[in-house]
């Protein structure tokens, strides 16, 4: 074999797990996308988050509007902040209900991907082709997922809403757009692995969303739970010492999106007094650069309140002292993280479901012998 | 000439119990090969070992010289395969699915058209190419199925159990299309139940049971030594005993299998080892002896029965 041949077949190789890919989803696209349903749920879910999103402005309004008022931190927040609040909380409502859709839909298009096709007996069809089952794997996923993406893109315009009223960030909602796709891959990927170790659809429904309700609920209750057991004492456990490892939270696409919120709201709101407790920040809680005391008096501000910066504008926070900050108090901890854990989570429960698909006792291969080095190998 | 279908010792074992226990196959190119047997026999865990499905647990299957389990991608491309029992995709139009199998196995888009037209003739579904497969009766299901085996033009089919669950018009439609294969020069591995299903489309035939191939050969051969044990049905309005003591004395009557009777009539079932001129011979001899035949018929149609009674028969000899 010379050095240029190589990286040919490997080329002829791509192009073939290519048009594999392409016509499964061909195949599948063809039989979801018929007749008028998937226009119809289109249609209904935008209607939908249009509604959400004015909701989300008429519950906003009122508060915005008052002069003088006076957030929980002890900051005001004038009306010169009314527009900002308003953008904020349209785009926290609109992040997190995507992200519960997302939550529903994903594993939905994908735990009978495979269990499906084994119990209406098409799946032996399948096989015996010479598709490789990787293909067959990667063109369900991704036809699967083609919908629940659609949706998230045809979500963008509602969400942009947001930036005119302010209050959230074009990379702001970037970032809720890269949680959603992380976690519609990741939850799609869960269904799809259900879909191929368990050989019926609706125990293979079940596993997927326990799985799903685990890994965006369970973990943070987990991590609640044993923080408290670290602290001791359930009433005040959020020490800054003591904490369960984060990287559980890693698992939790909803404690990104939370993050991101999180970070978008002027005063410390919901979302804020719940990344505090995540950060070990105790009773302080920090927006962007800037960290309150949030405890009621007691406990001395981490970072001293500016009070010489206007509100909603970002100002250079002073020096941490150390005793009170066990770590960087960044915005964003764990967007990169969560991406890169379910990324490898759903590489591998893909490689994974590959090898399921696979008869058992007939090798598998990631990559198939040549041809020609088998064939003449018989008597 | 490689053999199409070559196994040594194939064996298969599920949890304990053996589906297959070594058979030695060989199909040569162009032969139409039925595998008969009854139900629970390993036809279809056989076929199965072949279409690249199971993994043998020893012994070896080759497909065109190529080894099942080394190069499964590469047997795929040489066959159709058609299970026993198996889907559709409902939400496809009947172009759609052979579209959609043809570009599983590669076939270029401009080949693509014309060929899907040519199998729905081959298979007798032209004018339902825009139907949805949803739509289609089970024999058109069928003979979809089979027209997506033919869509890479294979060099061997495995069919197993084609004709089954369908009525008697589609079952001789089935027949139909399988002798136009025939006649396009493709190995056909078939398998049935029913011999005499098989036996008028097949050039050889093997006799399957309990996992071992009991004979196998060209249909001829396989009839001649079935028939040389055939079962007799012969009711008797007489007296039954009297009868069973006059078939006693003809050596080409075993003994009696199985007596019944009512309102005045006995059943007897007695194998009779000769060819069918000399059973009619023995009729005349029954009946010139006074006894009162009122029917008198060869069990051969049901092969499972007599079929029992031969490896039966198999069992006993080996003890």
């Amino acid at each position: 074999m010379t050095a240029t041949t190589l990286p040919r077949r490997r080329l002829s190789g791509l192009r073939e797990f290519g048009s594999s890919v392409s016509t499964i989803m061909s195949k599948e696209l063809r039989s979801r996308f018929r007749g008028r349903r998937a226009f119809v749920v289109l249609t209904l879910y935008l209607g939908i988050l249009a509604l959400i999103a004015y909701g989300a402005y008429i519950s906003a309004v009122p508060a915005a509007s008052q002069p003088g008022l006076v957030g929980p931190d002890g900051m005001s927040i004038g009306a010169a902040n009314a527009s900002a609040i308003v953008g904020q909380a349209i785009f926290a409502m609109l992040s997190i209900f995507q992200l519960m859709l997302v939550a529903f839909l994903a594993p939905a298009f994908t735990t009978g991907a495979i269990s499906l096709e084994r119990e209406k007996a098409t799946l032996d069809l399948l096989i015996t082709t010479p598709l490789r089952p990787g293909a067959i794997v990667v063109g369900k996923l991704l036809s699967a997922l083609a919908f629940v993406v659609l949706m998230i893109v045809a979500g963008i315009p509602v969400s942009a809403l947001v930036l005119m009223y302010g209050g959230a960030a074009v990379q702001d909602i970037v970032r809720a757009q890269i949680v959603l796709f992380a976690a519609a891959i990741g939850f799609g990927v869960i269904g799809l692995f259900c879909s191929a170790l368990i050989k019926r659809t609706q125990s293979a429904t079940v596993v997927a969303y326990s799985t799903v309700l685990f890994l965006t609920v369970g973990t943070f209750f987990v991590w609640r739970l044993w923080t408290a057991g670290l602290a001791g004492t359930i009433t005040e456990p959020f020490g800054p010492a003591s904490r369960a490892p984060e990287q559980l939270l890693y698992l939790n696409p909803a404690i990104a999106m939370v993050e991101i919120v999180a970070d978008t709201e002027i005063t410390t709101g919901d979302m804020g007094r719940i990344m505090a407790e995540i950060r070990g920040t105790g009773g302080m809680v920090c927006n962007g650069d800037v960290c309150f005391d949030n405890s009621g008096g007691g406990i001395a501000p981490s970072k001293p309140v500016i009070t010489d910066c206007p509100p909603n504008a970002r100002c250079a926070a002073p020096p941490v002292p150390t005793a009170f900050d066990p770590r960087p108090l960044e915005t964003g901890h764990f967007l990169p993280r969560f991406a890169l854990t379910f990324a490898g989570l759903s590489l591998l429960l893909t490689l994974a479901s590959m090898r399921l698909v696979v008869p058992a006792g007939l090798g598998f291969r990631l990559r198939r012998r040549h041809p020609t080095s088998a064939a003449g190998t018989g008597p | 000439m490689t053999p199409i279908i070559e196994t040594r010792g194939l064996v298969k074992r599920y949890d304990g119990e053996l589906a297959v226990a070594g058979i030695d196959l060989t199909v040569g190119p162009g032969e139409i090969y039925g595998l008969v047997g009854p139900n629970g026999a390993g036809k279809t865990t056989t076929m199965r070992i072949l279409a690249t499905l199971l993994a043998p647990t020893a012994g070896e299957a080759r497909v065109c010289g190529i080894d099942v389990t080394a190069d499964p991608v590469e047997v795929r491309r040489r066959i159709g395969y058609m299970p026993d029992f198996y889907g559709v995709y409902d939400d496809l139009r009947v172009w759609e699915y052979l579209d959609f199998f043809a570009r599983c196995y590669s076939v270029p888009a401009a080949r693509r058209a014309g060929m899907i037209g040519e199998l729905l003739e081959i298979v007798g579904l032209a004018e339902k190419r825009d139907a949805y497969v949803e739509a289609l009766s089970r024999g058109m299901r069928q003979r979809l199925c089979l027209a997506h085996t033919l869509v890479h033009d294979p060099q061997l089919l495995i069919l197993d159990e084609p004709a089954s669950g369908l009525d008697p018009r589609a079952r001789v439609e089935m027949r139909e299309i399988l002798r136009e294969l025939r006649g396009m020069g493709k190995t056909i591995l078939v398998s049935s139940h029913i011999l005499s299903e098989v036996a008028e489309l097949c050039t050889s035939v093997g006799i399957i049971d309990r996992g071992r191939l009991l004979r196998s050969g060209q249909i001829a051969e396989i009839e001649r030594s079935l028939r040389a044990t055939a079962l007799l049905r012969i009711d008797v309005l007489s007296d039954g005993d009297a009868a069973i003591a006059w078939l006693g004395t003809d050596p080409r009557v075993g003994d009696v299998l199985a007596v019944s009777s009512e309102a005045g009539m006995t059943r007897l079932e007695v194998p009779f080892d000769g060819p069918a001129g000399e059973q009619a011979t023995m009729l005349q001899g029954m009946i010139a002896a006074g006894h009162t035949v009122s029917s008198f018929s060869q069990a051969t149609s049901d092969l499972e029965e007599i079929f029992l009674k031969v490896t039966g028969n198999d069992e006993e000899t080996a003890a």
